[in-house]
């Protein structure tokens, strides 16, 4: 083996020892002394209480209906945005895929004051039907935490069905139409087997967030709906390690077959899908009227449900309700230095943000390296590890971190590169997919072509692939980076006051009533992540569905 | 790009060890700006102390003068959690604690074999400053001393119910609140002090004063009761849903109601009554010194003195709750609040033994009941 072969499995193998040692093995560790030494319940005990077995099921049906759910509610939409022009697309579009980024508190929030009993559209029933009592109440119990879940995960469908779509050659379905297809058949026939492997995967990641869910459950739950994390949380506040560790157990088998079925998908999908000179779109007046007022209504709906709870956020941001008065008190305290202020957070949030994005996109880059390799079983083992950070508890990760690197390393006082670490894992499923998508579409002739022509390894990729995936790293980028930002259980859990981010502010600041300054917290944030997207749609000019 | 001049490529390494540099600079620079000198360290809860006028300033007025004192800068680290959290980070930080004290252990939390086993037992020098009845309902085994107490009872929006309307307020029984219970928020036990000591007053006046089976009230109360997770969610949906007039809360909410809005409160209370007395579940929030922390002896002279009146006399108005140090006189806004003398302590009805022994099966059975 030559020293380039060498320097080569070095490189390959650094995302994979780096999530070893930040994520196997403190998980694993956390895990074994759980299991092993408790405190608490055991193995068995969890699994024969009665409790676990509810939890258990509520998580699977409440992701299923979840999944169904935006499903149903993102289908219609990427169907509309991959195939229709229309004015104001492109906003529109980058405000639907908002909430996907948004911190859960806020999310919470938002949701009250727009769906919940005595909020804007109850206000709103309240007064037309003249009642005294509150109507509807859509932010809380199943009902709520489902609508969140749909909220959360709808951009998930319109990005990657979407995308999927954009991927189809017109060329087919123009052969089909004038080979006599009906619409339908079409659809049937043509549209549908070609974006099935982009629902499923769509469906498995949606899954997988409502399968996880935790904040959200937690705040619309009403303490009778408990999902394997959050009754994770449960067992770890009472120091039954024994149970927290069994449960978190549990979750990270099912999250293993989830992975595997996910990366099965991945690959049947190879091939199916390859890249297109152009894609098809038809004006919004090609239409006839019935479905004209069909995408309305359907854009109206969506938008109500996406951005109403963005609405509140604005008026959260402006309106101090322990004053009933408008003020601008809480982005003055963004610009306040002081520990108690917005200023640090705001600093952190961003460079923590950056640091991780960097770190994200390196990784990514090389597992989508590995995701192509041609060594036997590396593809497997990425799409593997790549999901893993998605399927992991966070709080089991949180800890872990804490117990195997802070605390020997004397970091716990001030853990600020644990949270970069943290938030660098959940960027990675997002960047290497991403990347890995770019990279199927580059042409392989321009590689050889730079190859023949005697480029370095380095300038190859320098100066051939990576302006090649330029699209592919910028939406990992923007989608790691708004992970980051929003990410809340490890950092929630690792954070002095010193190393608080945005996010964490807002629970601080909602704690002790402070509304005004966690409501500006939360429309800066959200600012931050509309100002992202908009930027992805300037730079990549067909929509970046392609590229997720 | 014109097709005839390429531009002359930069080497790529040259780039890669700049944008190497620039990590490491941006990176080294945070770390040394960020970098923490090792100080005295106190671990406590997310609001501790923020709940007065000046909520900035708060740590440099009631601690300052300790500061001065020993020549050392005292940090006020508040977690984003409860007192729970805290253990849980005291417990992983075990092998090498950054924390001297921890504020905020109550009297349940306290009986966990856990949250001792990262104390160290200390009995402050000035610890009769402290009444024994709430030194003995915290902790007799002083790993934990009294920092402040307060009162868990129902509280009520005067602007939307008041006891002519709902003439049951008057005297509120446990069976009248469930009648009342698409009225109430209360907090989930499992993530809220609140919420547990609610749920210990239920179980105390179910088991101990009217002898039937506890479970029963939140069978009755499952899907109608609004449990939030924990005191701010659930203050929050109370302010805000019209439909939702009653809170388990703290019994100083009607003092700082009236403090904040001019003179008057907004709101009531009404104790849990059974057969002729009003009852209330008494939250004892410790001060403890951290085993193996860096300054033992800092640490034993900071809790000496956080229960003298130079702490003890912020406590009412910052935190809303009563001070530990009965020598400590009231704002008189404190007439609004409920006081200990007004109520009969359910805490006498559950020994500590007997909550320690049950307490995971009674939340066990709790999550049997509202998931079912």
């Amino acid at each position: 083996m030559n020293r380039n072969r060498l320097v080569e499995y070095a490189i390959l193998s650094i995302p994979f020892v780096l999530l070893f040692v930040f994520l196997v093995l403190p998980v694993a560790s956390v895990l074994f002394q759980g299991l092993v030494y408790g405190p608490g319940s055991t193995f068995f005990e969890v699994l024969d209480s009665v409790v676990t077995q509810r939890v258990v099921s509520f998580t699977f049906i409440q992701a299923i209906m979840s999944t169904i759910l935006a499903l149903l509610l993102g289908l219609p939409g990427a169907i509309l945005f991959a195939k229709l022009r229309f004015k104001g697309k492109r906003y529109i579009r980058a405000l639907l895929i908002v909430p996907f980024v948004l911190p859960p508190i806020v999310v919470v929030v938002g949701f009250l004051q727009m769906f919940g009993s005595g909020g804007i559209i109850d206000s709103l029933l309240m007064l037309i039907m003249g009642s005294q009592h509150s109507i509807i109440d859509f932010a809380s119990g199943y009902v709520g935490i489902i609508l969140a879940h749909a909220f959360y995960n709808i951009p998930l469908f319109l990005l990657i069905v979407s995308s999927a779509l954009e991927r189809l050659n017109p060329e087919i379905e123009e052969v089909a139409e004038i080979l006599g297809a009906t619409a339908l058949q079409r659809f049937r026939r043509i549209i549908l087997p070609h974006i099935r492997s982009a629902i499923l995967a769509a469906s498995i990641l949606t899954f997988l967030f409502c399968f996880m869910s935790f904040p959200i459950v937690l705040a619309l739950g009403e303490g009778s709906y408990m999902t394997i994390e959050v009754q994770i949380w449960n067992a770890f506040r009472f120091f039954d390690y024994g149970e927290a560790s069994s449960l978190a157990l549990i979750q990270i088998l099912i999250t293993l077959v989830l992975a595997y079925t996910y990366m099965k998908l991945g690959k049947d999908d190879k091939g199916a899908s390859g890249p297109t000179a152009y894609s098809k779109t038809f004006p919004l007046s090609s239409l006839d009227a019935s479905m004209k007022i069909l995408a309305g209504v359907y854009l109206l709906l969506i938008l109500l449900l996406s951005i109403g709870p963005m609405i509140s956020i604005v008026r959260a941001a402006v309106w101090d309700p322990k004053t009933s008065l408008f003020s601008l008190e809480g982005f003055a305290n963004l610009g306040d230095p002081t520990l108690g202020g917005g200023f640090v957070p705001l600093v952190n949030s961003l460079f923590y943000g950056s640091l991780a994005t960097l770190f994200s996109l390196i990784l990514g880059t090389i597992f989508a390296y590995t995701q192509r390799s041609r060594i036997r079983g590396l593809p497997s083992l990425t799409s593997m590890m790549v999901l893993l950070p998605l399927g992991v508890s966070a709080i089991t990760l949180a800890y872990g971190l804490m117990i195997t690197i802070a605390v020997p390393l004397g970091l716990s006082s001030n853990p600020w590169p644990l949270i970069v670490i943290a938030q660098t894992l959940i960027g990675v499923p997002f960047s290497a997919r991403a990347i890995e998508i770019a990279m199927s579409k580059v042409d392989p002739a321009l590689i050889e072509q730079a190859d023949s022509l005697g480029a370095s390894t380095l300038q190859r990729l320098f100066f051939v692939e990576l302006p090649l995936i330029a699209p592919g790293l910028l939406v990992g980028a923007v989608f790691s980076f708004a992970m980051a930002i929003g990410e809340m259980s490890a950092t929630i859990f690792l954070a002095t006051p010193e190393n608080f981010t945005l996010a964490i502010t807002i629970y601080r600041d909602l704690a002790v009533r402070k509304f005004i300054e966690a409501g500006a917290a939360s429309l800066l944030l959200v600012a931050i992540c509309i100002i992202a997207f908009i930027v992805i749609e300037k730079f990549s000019e067909n929509g970046y569905g392609g590229t997720l | 790009m014109s097709g005839h001049a390429y531009p002359r490529r930069k080497d790529p390494k040259k780039l890669i060890a700049a944008v190497a540099v620039i990590v490491v600079i941006v990176i080294a620079t945070y770390g040394i700006v960020t970098w923490k000198q090792p100080t005295f360290t106190v671990y406590t809860y997310d609001s501790f102390m923020l709940w007065g006028n000046d909520p900035d300033n708060i740590d440099n007025t009631v601690f300052g003068a300790f500061e001065d004192q020993y020549g050392v800068e005292v940090r006020i680290e508040r977690l984003i959690t409860d007192a729970n959290g805290i253990i849980s980070r005291l417990v992983a930080e075990s092998e090498n604690p950054v924390a001297d004290v921890v504020i905020g252990i109550d009297n349940i939390l306290i009986l966990q074999t856990l949250a001792k086993s990262v104390l160290e037992q200390y009995t402050p020098s000035n610890i009769d400053l402290i009444d024994d009845s709430i030194v003995s309902a915290l902790d007799s085994d002083h790993y934990v001393s009294p920092f402040d107490f307060g009162l868990i009872t129902v509280i009520y929006k005067l602007a939307e119910i008041n006891v002519t309307s709902h003439p049951q307020l008057e005297n509120l029984t446990l069976p009248n609140l469930a009648d009342l219970s698409s009225y109430l928020v209360t907090e989930n036990p499992h993530f809220s002090s609140p919420g547990l000591s609610f749920l210990l007053s239920q179980i105390a006046v179910y088991e101990k004063l009217m002898e039937e089976d506890w479970t029963q009230w939140w069978s009755d109360v499952k899907g109608i009761i609004d449990v939030q997770e924990g005191w701010t969610e659930a203050w929050t949906k109370w302010d805000s849903d019209p439909t939702r007039h009653l809170l388990v809360s703290y019994g100083t909410d009607p003092a700082y109601g009236a403090s904040f809005s001019g003179g008057v409160p907004d709101t009531a209370i009404a104790p849990i009554h059974y057969d002729g007395v009003d009852y209330a579940w008494m939250q004892v929030e410790g001060i403890g010194l951290v085993k193996n922390g860096p300054n033992p002896t800092l640490a034993r002279a900071f809790i000496d003195y956080c229960l003298t009146s130079a702490v003890q006399s912020h406590i009412a108005l910052n935190q809303w709750m009563f001070p530990a140090n009965s020598d400590v006189e009231f704002d008189p806004v404190f007439q609004y609040a409920l006081h200990p003398d007004d109520v009969s302590l359910l805490n006498a009805l559950l020994s500590s033994t007997e909550i320690a022994t049950n307490l995971e099966t009674w939340l066990d059975e709790y999550d049997a009941i509202m998931t079912g």
